[in-house]
């Protein structure tokens, strides 16, 4: 953009930014109470995209905190301060997201949409019920001076904070956290992300502004009772208007705010009596030709990646284990799916599990890497115990993962999954930057692509960039040789080797014995849960018990 | 006695939510139509059913004859020209729920407008089996009993249909993996638009039996999709049994909670017990464990 | 900052657009009235904006432009109508206030239906002097309210008043040996239940009955036969419930199925519709409830008539009457003002004295005090008791007779 461009730019910004704040003094009271409908909406909006644009959980929870809000104003409002009732409604709305979040983060898609929706009636008859019987008056009176001036104006700077906060967010690496959650939370979480708690966080942000928004709100309607505070029209509204302007960025909410806003006006306006119907048609109609909501229009901008996070492998010199696995068991009510399994990896090797399918490979792995907690047995990991950590404080410890059923996080960009993954490294060492990974799997001229658009051999790359991105001391790679013709599987075994070489510690699950015969130097083999032989790969798969689990039992 | 007093009356009561959720069970379930109208095609029904009744004295019962399949007419039309293409249109099921849900707000408006043109915004009511009848020295309504005889019954029948047939198979592989279906040479779009005219058809039997008894008026309909969605949750989406299982235990629970605590609780008891069972078994009390 | 300005622009896009829909018409010379309203057609309060005050809006409307219109001066004026629906939201409601005032530029605003509504546009009609006729609004803080706002008047008495003429009732019936001490009540958990049931308790209490029964239940209750079961067990003389009209129906026929019947059986809003009369029929005799009135007198025979006439259903025995009486009361101030003066209107309203359908009318701080409390089917009309001070009201029939 040239020089001269730009600054006419700034300055019509500025122009409109002093219209914005100015508004009241020109605009009639009936401009003004729509602008303050805008406004209300776009905070309440923003909020609820903040968490639920990028996780995809859908809340209807937002008038729960709104009415807290509310309420908490009616009761402190004329007693207190100003100031003191807005902290004190954001603490309401805080307090109640940090214990409901929680509980309710754990549930995923539509179990969730309901349980929020739940949750926002039971708080509704919690709050009605301590107003019958120990308040014993359901409506609150709030006589109080607020003009519609003042009102706007607490609404503009409130909008401004949530615009901000919600912009600082999407800059700083919790921002990319939370995508990265939205997209797989399985990998996120191997990717070092701790889920619940990046998303209980952002989940208590957004209902602090959406119970302030309802204090801020309250005194203009003078009389509070739970059927005003706590509406559940208004979570649909804001869920709507948020989803029809795209909840999956900071400004795509208001660009749903702001003509459903108007439509309601004008067709409440034009059509009193028919306004439903109108409404309901056009509504179809805009989400028929508007398949990406408003902000679809403009082509959404993609988020700013956090670039850099220092990458390598941080092979150990000295001769003790790196993983010593000791007396591994897994039950699933009563099916032992790993028995009792003990095995060392030193620094530096790589180690093949091989055995029959439903051998108890997959879910070994598992419970080194936290997706699975070991019924008793031992795993130590550079000298710390791992049993009972979750699995993104394993993979902060150094330990990566790839997955049997590959995982991307698909909406997010190559360079994103790696970058995501970079996070919340807590290594200083430093060799390798995401590009430079992404060069190593030959991913490099990718790197702004979608990972849900890449083939299915460059997934199985990124997931191993990824997994490289964490600087592990110890690689688990599960199947990752599968599905790959002769070719790939050739580039795929010197990747590997070029890995080692690196200095990397490798633990492989492998099918593909010619990979394990190049690559490993030392193999386990397991069937129907146990080991039952280890060794060099030659020694053991010319070992009769090993020919009998492959090929059966009445052969031997 | 106050056991068969509370046990009874809240079955009652179950049956009626069950019986109002069993369309959303398919709808949702099965062809993946978070539908949000649900609740105003459930009091258009009743509507329907007070117009025949009023206007001509025909019984609710006779009404569902002629409700039923202009029902699931109606819902087959609205599947097939509107809602199967956001069908196509996403790729997966996430964006799926996001296009169902704002679509059928739009309808449930246009629903709603209809409503308002025709019927304003009053009450309305009507007597219809307003007969006491004592079961076990528990006196219970017959239009509510056979509220309740009827979610047994259709939703016995659903439930044979849906694990018993060919169709019924095939209808619960979509219900599983829409695109595993369609590899394995199921019509996933025709079947699922018959789930949804069927589930629609369900939601006529539950407008038209609660209309027997039941006061209501065309800005009711939210309150009917909530209760439906929250049985459907709380039995497992797409879990027929389940259904009628959450819905009967609401209702006891409504009813015990009213007899031996306190009225002014039953709602907070029934959402506490809903949000508890999701908290103990996070897909719900027959769902399948999450992937 | 960029995106920011493409928010504003779009705003003040937008804002263009709702001028251009909004350019209905704006008022010209004098030639006819302009009165404005923006009322519930859709969402909870719908119920009951539906009964009461929108067919009487309409019929108000219709009744003064036959007759030519409102009288300024020398000429009369018809009456032009701007409608929006507030769609049951309080800040709905205050936007449509002034949206009716600043772009409508209306001459007058009548008020929307129920108490959350009424109070939440309060203070900007006090702002805008726009005189407020709060029909539907029933809260004990009316006293206040109409002391702190001076265009405001309230019409449909007290939650102590109704409770009280209720006890006053119940208490005479029993010094004349025609009923016991016993009462069960029951109530909904909004507002209006709870100033209800919070006044009746004290105030049966005074007169000596003992409160056999005494809860209250959430809004949406889909079955309240535990409550009328439990009401029963308490043996009770006479059953209070202050309801919703769903609730007051079902309250009913789950007593007609329990076979339950107290010597006096009342029930809260929705007695006094007719869907109550049209539902129960020969079963609503002898059941009391909320408001009533002298269905004898020939005004509100001839009122009746014309509000069936017009709308094609009967009005409600309760605050219908009074709703047609408020605009019968804001025609008369205008006429009496002569200019469309509306502070002078505002005080007009709360000084005047006017003939109404409902007899004569003189407020006294801005509030109705001759309110009928409780109403009684008999022979299928809905005849006003009490309080028994009131010119017109009948004697009750006690015991009600046995349900059929």
């Amino acid at each position: 953009m040239t020089g001269p461009k730009r600054a006419l730019l700034w300055c019509a910004g500025l122009a409109l930014a002093a219209a914005t704040v100015t508004y009241p003094l020109y605009a009639n009271g009936y401009y003004l109470a729509l602008g303050i409908s805008v406004l209300y909406f776009t905070i309440l909006a923003t909020a609820w995209a903040m968490f639920s644009g990028p996780t995809r959980y859908i809340s209807l929870a937002t008038v729960a905190f709104f009415g807290l809000g509310a309420y908490t104003a009616a009761v402190l409002g004329e007693t207190m301060p100003w100031p003191v009732v807005l902290l004190a409604a954001a603490g309401v709305g805080a307090f109640t997201a940090a214990i409901t979040g929680l509980s309710t983060l754990r549930l995923s898609g539509i179990y969730f949409v309901i349980f929020s929706f739940g949750l926002a009636e039971l708080i509704r008859q919690l709050v009605i019920w301590y107003e019958v019987n120990i308040h014993k008056s359901v409506g609150r009176y709030l006589f109080s001076a607020v003009t519609q001036d003042i009102l706007y104006w607490q609404l503009l700077g409130l909008t401004a904070i949530v615009f901000l906060v919600g912009w600082l967010l999407g800059r700083s690496r919790y921002g990319l956290a939370l995508r990265a959650i939205g997209a797989d939370e399985t990998a996120a979480s191997h990717s070092g992300i701790d889920a619940t708690r990046v998303k209980l966080g952002v989940f208590i942000l957004s209902a602090t502004f959406m119970a302030v928004t309802g204090a801020v709100m309250a005194p203009r309607w003078t009389y509070i009772d739970p059927a005003i505070a706590f509406n559940p029209t208004i979570s649909f509204q804001v869920v709507i208007m948020a989803l029809l302007g795209g909840a999956g960025s900071l400004f795509g909410p208001v660009l749903g705010v702001i003509p459903l806003v108007l439509l309601f006006e004008v067709l409440s306006a034009t059509l009193p009596n028919h306004f439903s119907i109108v409404l309901g048609l056009i509504f179809v109609l805009i989400v028929m030709v508007l398949p990406n909501g408003v902000i679809g229009l403009f082509g959404t901008g993609r988020w700013r990646v956090p670039t850099g996070g220092p990458v390598a492998a941080r092979a150990g010199t000295s001769d003790a284990p790196l993983l010593a696995v000791e007396g591994v068991s897994k039950s699933f009510s009563g099916l032992r799916a790993v028995d009792d399994v003990s095995f060392k990896v030193a620094p530096g090797e790589i180690v093949g599990i091989i055995g029959p399918n439903g051998s108890g490979k997959t879910t070994l792995l598992n419970t080194l890497s936290g997706a699975l907690k070991p019924s008793s047995g031992t795993i130590r990991f550079g000298g710390i115990v791992l049993n009972g950590l979750r699995a993104h404080q394993i993979a902060r410890l150094g330990l990566a993962r790839t997955f049997q059923l590959v995982r991307v996080m698909p909406d997010l960009t190559v360079a994103e999954n790696v970058a995501a993954a970079q996070l919340f490294s807590t290594s200083n060492g430093s060799s390798a930057t995401a590009s430079e990974l992404l060069d190593l799997v030959g991913l490099g001229t990718v790197h702004a692509a979608p990972a849900g658009d890449l083939t299915y051999i460059d997934q199985k790359r990124l997931e191993l960039a990824r997994a490289l991105a964490l600087q592990p001391r110890l690689v688990l790679l599960d199947e990752w040789l599968a599905g790959l013709n002769p070719s790939e599987l050739e580039t795929g075994i010197a990747l590997i080797a070029k890995l080692r070489d690196r200095g990397f510690t490798i633990i492989m699950v492998e099918h593909v014995m010619d990979a394990i015969r190049a690559l490993c130097g030392h193999c386990i083999v397991m069937n129907a849960g146990c080991v039952i032989a280890r060794g060099g790969p030659d020694e053991v798969l010319s070992d009769p018990k090993v020919v009998a689990a492959y090929l059966g039992d009445d052969d031997a | 006695m106050l056991l068969v007093d509370i046990v009874l009356p809240g079955l009652v009561l179950g049956g009626m939510y069950a019986l109002i959720a069993l369309g959303l069970t398919l709808q949702y379930g099965v062809a993946r139509i978070m539908n949000l109208s649900y609740g105003e095609s459930l009091v258009a029904a009743a509507f329907g059913a007070f117009s025949l009744y009023s206007g001509l004295g025909l019984s609710p019962l006779a009404a569902l004859l002629l409700a039923v399949p202009v029902a699931m007419v109606v819902n087959w039309l609205l599947y097939r020209f509107l809602l199967e293409r956001l069908m196509r249109r996403s790729k997966d099921r996430g964006a799926q729920e996001i296009d169902s849900i704002l679509v059928t707000f739009g309808v449930l408006f246009v629903i709603q407008g209809a409503m308002l043109v025709a019927f304003g915004g009053q009450y309305y009511s009507y007597s219809y089996l307003s007969i006491p009848l004592t079961i076990m020295g528990s006196t219970l309504a017959v239009n509510r009993l056979v509220a309740l005889l009827f979610a047994a019954l259709v939703g016995g029948a659903v439930y044979l249909a849906l694990t018993r047939t060919r169709i019924g198979t095939a209808v619960r592989a979509i219900a599983v993996d829409a695109n595993a279906a369609r590899l394995v040479g199921i019509d996933v779009a025709a079947l699922s638009g018959l789930a949804f005219a069927f589930g629609g058809g369900l939601v006529a039997v539950g407008g038209v039996l609660v209309s027997m008894f039941l006061t209501f008026n065309a800005a009711m309909g939210v309150i009917f999709t909530m209760k439906a969605l929250v049985v459907v949750i709380m039995g497992g989406v797409g879990n027929v049994m389940g259904a009628l299982v959450a819905g009967l235990l609401l209702g006891v629970v409504e009813t015990a909670v009213a007899r031996l605590v306190d009225p002014g609780l039953t709602l907070a008891a029934t959402y506490a017990l809903f949000l508890g069972v999701l908290l103990i078994r996070p897909t719900g009390l027959f769902g399948r464990a999450a992937s | 900052m960029f995106s920011a300005n493409r928010r504003t622009l779009l705003r003040a896009t937008g804002l263009v657009a709702a001028v251009l829909g909004a350019l209905a018409s704006t008022a010209e010379a004098q030639e006819k009235i302009r009165i404005g309203y923006a009322i519930s057609k859709t969402g909870p309060y719908a119920g009951g904006a539906g009964i009461t005050t929108l067919p009487n809006y309409e019929l108000w409307v219709k009744d003064v432009n036959a007759a030519g219109g409102i009288k300024l001066g020398d000429k009369k004026l018809p009456i032009e109508v701007v409608e929006y629906d507030d769609r049951s939201s309080s800040e709905e409601a205050v936007k449509a206030i002034e949206r009716l005032a600043n772009q409508d530029k209306v001459d007058f605003i009548l008020s929307p239906w129920g108490t959350g509504l009424n109070l939440a546009v309060g203070p900007t009609l006090n702002r805008l002097g726009y005189p407020h006729l709060a029909v539907t609004s029933v809260t004990d803080k009316a006293p206040e309210l109409a002391k702190r706002w001076s265009n405001a008047t309230f019409w449909l008495g007290t939650s102590a008043q109704i409770s009280q003429a209720l006890a006053d009732l119940l208490g005479k019936l029993r010094s004349e040996g025609k009923i016991g001490a016993n009462i069960a009540m029951v109530s909904i958990a909004d507002q209006f239940g709870i100033e209800l049931s919070a006044a009746g308790r004290e105030a049966f209490k005074k007169h000596g009955f003992t409160l056999a029964y005494d809860k209250t239940y959430p809004m949406g209750t889909q079955d309240l036969q535990p409550l009328v079961k439990d009401a029963i067990a308490s043996n009770p003389d006479a059953f209070v419930a202050f309801s919703y009209p769903p609730d007051t129906i079902a309250l009913t026929e789950q007593a007609q199925l329990l076979k339950f019947n107290p010597k006096i059986f009342y029930v809260g809003v929705g007695t006094a519709f007719p869907l109550y009369k049209g539902k129960f029929a020969a079963n609503s005799e002898g059941v009391m409830g909320i408001g009533g009135w002298n269905a004898d007198s020939p005004r509100l025979k001839d009122y009746l008539a014309r509000h069936k006439a017009a709308t094609g259903k009967e009005p409600d025995r309760w605050a219908s009457s009074i709703t047609y009486a408020s605009l019968q009361v804001l025609q008369q101030a205008i006429e009496k003002v002569g200019k469309l003066d509306r502070a002078a209107v505002a005080a007009e309203i709360r000084s005047g004295t006017f003939d109404t359908i409902i007899g004569k009318v003189k407020l006294k701080d801005g509030l109705l005090q001759e309110v009928w409390s409780v109403g009684q089917w008999q022979n299928g009309e809905f005849y006003a008791l009490a309080p028994a001070s009131l010119s017109g009201a009948r004697t009750p029939v006690v015991p009600k007779a046995q349900w059929q």
